[in-house]
């Protein structure tokens, strides 16, 4: 038995026509009219079916529904049309700290919260000194929560949601809060979470953590499910979409493009055109230069710089690095520069980005990546289909009919 | 709609939570603190007094009393009601559970306050007895406080569920509210005693129009309870108590039946 099941799920909101219509207008036009004109499909045609167990990532430009799918999937709203059917009991994480007062303590604010979680008395004493602990408040859980600092608030309202114990977990954005250590130890206990099997519905915009975090992700895009299936699919797909422009204005969205343990950093890339200035635009089969400043925070032997060349739909045209180049760096340490040059690079007309990386010899350790950060067009005056040119010649030659004398 | 308010068993923690919010977020801070649930009613006593005087009005304290308690635990809560939803919208945009709880919980807290202000009143009665050798006809009728009581708490109930979803989709209820308990108040034995009603001249009819108003049968009843005094049994009384219900089952069904669409509107 799945533990989530949606069939041709769909919502539908009614629009305010402008923000400045009087409320009582709005009420008088409905009542006049059954079904206002204004009707927004928030969500439509959704099919989801996870299994228990299952941890499921929901992605997607702003206005695309995730949030209303979680509502829907957490109970606080009621589908428009279709079917729902969650088993078991369920838990959001839509809003840490609900129903929080700054007037109670501490103390007094877990029972409440705890409760509206659907926790009861008795559960919340049991788990009473384990959220204490796991907040990490100490003494300041006996006043009230208006001496807290926010940061406290969050970390009290995450500890109390980790210990209601659902089958299934509706999670927003919450895997970030806190300082960075009680960070490691929320998302050390959503691990755990996932690991004891509990089925998890998260969203976030953080496509790196949904990647780590998810093994499935669901793309919604206006509403609709764009893509289901494996993590680097709908990533990736989602990647390709923000990147080629199709979802324009992704105001808010949070594609971190950089990762690594940044013992080595790239603090300036530049890309050069043959005269040496610099250029966001090449003439195909111009040379490109690009020169990278780098600060190692320590002594790195064996570094590899590399960089590697994406057309905008995130195929890989070329890449390479100074190992495989035969350019071996003995070792760098504080800062420097690396420069290349990209000699006549066949590429056609198109956009392109340039992705650049710092990572050790023996390429387990990344110290910096910056993905697909650098973008440039090339325009090129062949004409031709597909990312690079090459040169053809074409011949043409009438068959000459066997038997028949030239 | 039954099994829907029986539902609200499984979440009596969290109405006996909200409960203690409740409690604890109004008095925290001030000095006085519980107290204030007795001194004012007994401050507006004294001041209804004199100003009553001055009109002309003939009413005994206890009498006034009762009125004043029965009044603000009734005003209270439907002032508080048109917000108990439309204050809380992450909670209800954001959390699972019954919004019955908002209503409840919101005429639960208030409910203890009233009780507690019973205790002085019964004490003030006493005193004021003792004192100035008031007859208090009171005795077995007091057994018939809880009915009373539940009487009160099935109106408010409907109205406060009511107007609670009312003004999720109609705002200008909370502004509304204040004109309508105004008016309401007068239409109240809470200021006069309920002779000035019965021995007026205007006739039976005007009499069971009157009685129609289910605070009437609330506020009568609880000085037959607390005094002794006998409500007007005319034909209104008790089609008033039948209106009590029906406002109770039609306002938690209109509540009910919006509930699902709230996290819509807010």
């Amino acid at each position: 038995m799945d533990a989530i099941r949606a069939e041709k799920m769909g919502k539908k909101f009614r629009l305010r026509h402008c923000a400045g219509e009087a409320r009582e207008k709005a009420w008088l036009r409905r009542l006049l009219q059954k079904e206002s004109r204004g009707d927004f499909w928030a969500l439509r045609d959704i099919d989801l079916a996870v299994r228990p167990g299952e941890v499921v990532g929901v992605i997607g430009p702003n206005g695309s529904g995730k949030t209303t799918l979680l509502s829907i999937l957490a109970g606080t709203m009621v589908p428009s049309c279709g079917e729902l059917k969650v088993n078991g009991t369920v838990s959001s994480l839509l809003e840490l700290g609900a129903g929080f007062h700054p007037y109670l303590t501490g103390k007094e604010n877990i029972y409440l919260n705890g409760s509206i979680l659907g926790m009861s008395q008795a559960q919340i004493r049991r788990k009473y000194d384990w959220i204490v602990e796991f907040s990490g408040l100490g003494e300041f859980i006996e006043s009230p929560l208006q001496a807290y600092s926010s940061g406290m608030a969050v970390r009290l309202g995450f500890s109390v949601a980790a210990a209601a114990d659902p089958d299934v977990l509706i999670v927003d954005e919450v895997l970030a809060v806190g300082d960075e250590s009680f960070q490691k130890k929320s998302s050390r206990q959503m691990r755990h979470f996932r690991d004891e099997g509990k089925t998890i519905v998260v969203v976030s915009h953080d496509l790196n953590l949904i990647r780590d975090f998810c093994r499935r992700v669901v793309y919604l895009r206006g509403g609709r499910v764009v893509c289901d299936g494996p993590a680097e699919d709908s990533v990736g797909h989602y990647i390709r979409d923000v990147h080629s422009g199709l979802l324009k204005g992704g105001a808010g969205l949070k594609v971190r493009h950089e990762w690594g343990t940044r013992e080595a950093e790239i603090v300036s890339a530049e890309l050069l055109n043959s005269r040496g200035e610099p250029a966001a635009q090449f003439l195909s089969p111009e040379d490109i230069t690009v020169e990278v400043g780098f600060r190692a925070a320590r002594e790195l032997p064996d570094p590899v710089f590399g960089f590697a060349i994406h057309d905008a739909a995130h195929v890989l045209c070329f890449g390479s690095n100074t190992q495989l180049d035969g350019a071996g760096i003995p070792k760098i340490s504080g800062a420097g520069r690396v420069r290349f040059r990209l000699k006549a690079p066949p590429l056609l007309t198109g956009s392109y980005l340039l992705s650049l990386s710092i990572h050790s010899g023996d390429h387990l350790t990344t110290y910096h990546r910056q993905e697909f950060c650098y973008p440039f067009a090339v325009v090129s005056s062949r004409r031709a289909e597909g990312i690079f040119s090459v040169p053809v010649e074409w011949e043409f030659g009438r068959e000459t009919p066997k038997g028949e004398k030239p | 709609m039954l099994k829907r308010i029986l539902e609200l068993r499984r979440w009596g923690d969290l109405i006996r939570n909200m409960v203690l919010r409740n409690l604890r977020v109004r008095y925290k801070g001030s000095a006085l603190g519980f107290l204030w649930t007795m001194l004012s009613p007994l401050f507006m006593m004294l001041i209804y007094f004199v100003f009553l005087r001055l009109l002309k009005i003939r009413i005994e304290l206890p009498e006034l009393l009762t009125g004043i308690l029965a009044w603000s635990f009734f005003s209270t809560c439907l002032s508080d009601s048109v917000a108990a939803i439309t204050a809380n919208p992450s909670l209800i945009k954001r959390t699972a559970f019954p919004k019955l709880v908002f209503p409840v919980s919101m005429i639960a807290a208030n409910l203890i306050n009233f009780l507690l202000s019973l205790a002085v009143l019964v004490l003030f009665i006493a005193g004021y007895a003792v004192f100035t050798g008031y007859a208090v006809g009171a005795g077995w009728a007091l057994l018939a406080l809880p009915a009373v009581v539940g009487l009160n708490l099935l109106l408010l109930f409907g109205l406060c569920n009511f107007f609670s979803c009312l003004n999720v989709y109609f705002r200008d209820m909370e502004h509304l509210m204040g004109i309508l308990l105004l008016s309401w108040f007068f239409l109240t034995p809470v200021m006069y005693p309920i002779e000035k009603v019965t021995e007026s001249r205007s006739g039976e009819l005007l009499l069971n129009l009157y009685c129609l108003n289910p605070m009437v049968p609330v506020v009568t009843l609880y000085r037959w309870v607390f005094l002794g005094k006998i409500p007007p049994l005319v034909a209104g009384f008790w089609v008033s108590i039948g209106i009590t219900l029906l406002l109770a089952l039609g306002g938690t069904a209109f509540f009910l039946k919006r509930e699902p669409l709230f996290a819509d509107e807010m």
